[in-house]
């Protein structure tokens, strides 16, 4: 595709901004991002608007250097553009800013435990997956409460399932 | 055929009143959020993707055998009345009707059931029934997404259920809402306590028209308010289970009503003809609260006409959209409540 701001190289740079909570992507080219002060790759993404919004958002005093969190491998997103705009931009979010959504999770669901339906299909053997680690907690548990027969049992159970998933393509998001 | 004419042209199916509890609840609406994996989000995602993602859901739709007799709207060629149509109609969100890239309407025949394509999601499947019925619309909605999901490969994860943009949505991405009549309990007073309540067992309120929606005439929509850690199941037995027990409630304000102030009930239903009968303008949210007073009246047998499927369709047809269809052009404001009232007075007609 055209960069969408001089619509004539193509866009090679996705920059997302965030003004007045709500997030807009840019498709730009390398020339037109530097221009902006989009430098180096989107994943290191901090454009100077951003970075004056986040050092308000911190309560700095427009400080250079904000930490904005962890950033999407995928799609580039950061944490802080996230906990602005309230949206994700893929799935691959949910892995990069696993250990923030946890406790917002909990307080939205009260829960950070899917326990309703899964793929028909089991594409990438996410019901498998889903199995095994019921299967581990079990183990767990079996061990503490020093029930080595039941634990053995588990061990070999969770052993054949991990073998049967071996052979099965791995989905993106658990990868 | 299944075209958008024929669509415009009747009423949807959802409304006919043909479902369990009738009098109190409008009708039943189960969506799903779904997204496809490896996809970006469309609040994220290029023209391209978006194009794409597009084309590999309607792909799905097409192959899909509970979606055969539909009609597949692409949004650039919507003009912007019929988009208010088709928001009035509850067949898409007030967000989608603006521009956005990749966008589709997918609506089967009688609108039970329907598709967004690239909202907030890739995918916004929704079944609507009549009535009180959520643990049916679930399992309507549950076939078709399990006959898409053969051909689109959903965004999952095992800890995490399906993916969303929004983390509100993640999990089941199930959203079950019960659009409710209590004119009962808006008119003893205790319509506050009662909402109040509601929102303690964890479900959440809103207006005729969703998310920001005043509640007019005593309408609301009532839904889960979390859609992870729960099955499916267990969320749409919720509501069906908690907005039944507020049906019984309201039946209960309802006949305090007929015990208390008769004469002032019987007044409001009779007046509220009166005015919708003979009016010259009228606005849509007078009609709301006037469609309303008869619809208790109906319920309670004050009055026997128009049914109560009639005065459903009433409260959508008047909206400003549906007159606007109808006026051609941009009518003003005024126009609108002059077309208004004669379509109502049309409706009405005949039944002295």
């Amino acid at each position: 595709m055209k960069c969408e701001r001089c619509g004539s190289r193509t866009a090679t740079v996705r920059y997302a901004e965030v003004v007045d909570g709500s997030l807009t992507t840019w498709h730009l080219c390398e020339e037109c991002a530097s221009e902006r002060g989009v430098t180096g790759s989107l994943t290191s993404l901090a454009g100077p608007l951003v970075n004056i919004l986040m050092g308000l958002l911190e309560g700095g005093g427009g400080a250079a250097s904000v930490d904005s969190g962890p950033t999407c491998p995928r799609c580039g997103l950061t944490y802080e553009a996230f906990r602005r705009a309230g949206r994700l931009g893929c799935g691959t979010c949910y892995e990069a800013f696993a250990s923030q959504l946890k406790p917002l999770l909990r307080r939205i669901h009260g829960s950070t435990d899917h326990t309703g339906g899964v793929p028909s299909t089991d594409e990438g053997g996410h019901f498998r997956r889903k199995e095994i680690s019921k299967l581990k907690r079990e183990l767990t548990r079996a061990v503490a409460a020093e029930d080595y027969e039941r634990a053995a049992e588990l061990r070999d159970t969770v052993r054949a399932r991990e073998r049967e998933l071996g052979g099965t393509e791995t989905g993106d998001v658990d990868a | 055929m299944w075209t958008l004419e024929t669509m415009m042209s009747e009423a949807a199916g959802w409304l006919d009143a043909s479902g369990p509890e009738p009098d109190v609840v409008l009708s039943t609406r189960v969506r799903l959020a779904r997204n496809l994996s490896g996809e970006t989000f469309p609040c994220c995602s290029s023209d391209e993707e978006a194009e794409r993602v597009r084309e590999r859901v309607l792909s799905a739709v097409s192959s899909c055998n509970y979606l055969t007799n539909v009609l597949v709207l692409r949004m650039e060629d919507v003009d912007a009345v019929t988009r208010r149509v088709l928001v009035e109609r509850h067949l898409i969100s007030a967000a989608f009707a603006e521009d956005g890239a990749g966008r589709a309407v997918v609506a089967g025949e009688g609108e039970l059931v329907s598709a967004m394509v690239n909202e907030e999601d890739h995918l916004r499947l929704q079944c609507i029934r009549s009535g009180l019925s959520p643990v049916d619309a679930w399992r309507m909605v549950e076939r078709i997404d399990s006959e898409l999901e053969r051909n689109l490969h959903y965004a999952f994860s095992s800890d995490w259920g399906y993916l969303t943009a929004c983390p509100t949505n993640v999990g089941t991405g199930i959203r079950v809402s019960v659009l409710t009549h209590l004119a009962g309990f808006s008119r003893t007073g205790r319509i506050a306590q009662v909402l109040k309540s509601i929102s303690k067992l964890g479900l959440s309120v809103r207006g005729f028209y969703g998310e920001g929606s005043a509640a007019q005439g005593g309408f609301f929509q009532i839904s889960n308010q979390t859609t992870l850690g729960q099955s499916e199941e267990d969320i749409a037995n919720t509501v069906e289970r908690v907005a039944g027990q507020l049906v019984n409630l309201e039946h209960e304000a309802r006949s305090e009503l007929t015990r208390t102030d008769e004469h002032r009930l019987e007044d409001e239903v009779w007046r509220a003809r009166g005015i919708l009968a003979n009016a010259r303008m009228i606005t849509s949210a007078e009609v709301m609260d006037l469609a309303s007073s008869l619809r208790l009246g109906v319920a309670l047998g004050i009055i026997d006409a128009p049914g109560l499927a009639a005065l459903n369709r009433l409260l959508v047809v008047t909206q400003p959209g549906h007159l606007g269809r109808t006026c051609g052009e941009t009518p003003s404001a005024r126009e609108r409540d002059v077309a208004r009232a004669d379509l109502v007075r049309r409706s009405l007609a005949g039944l002295n």
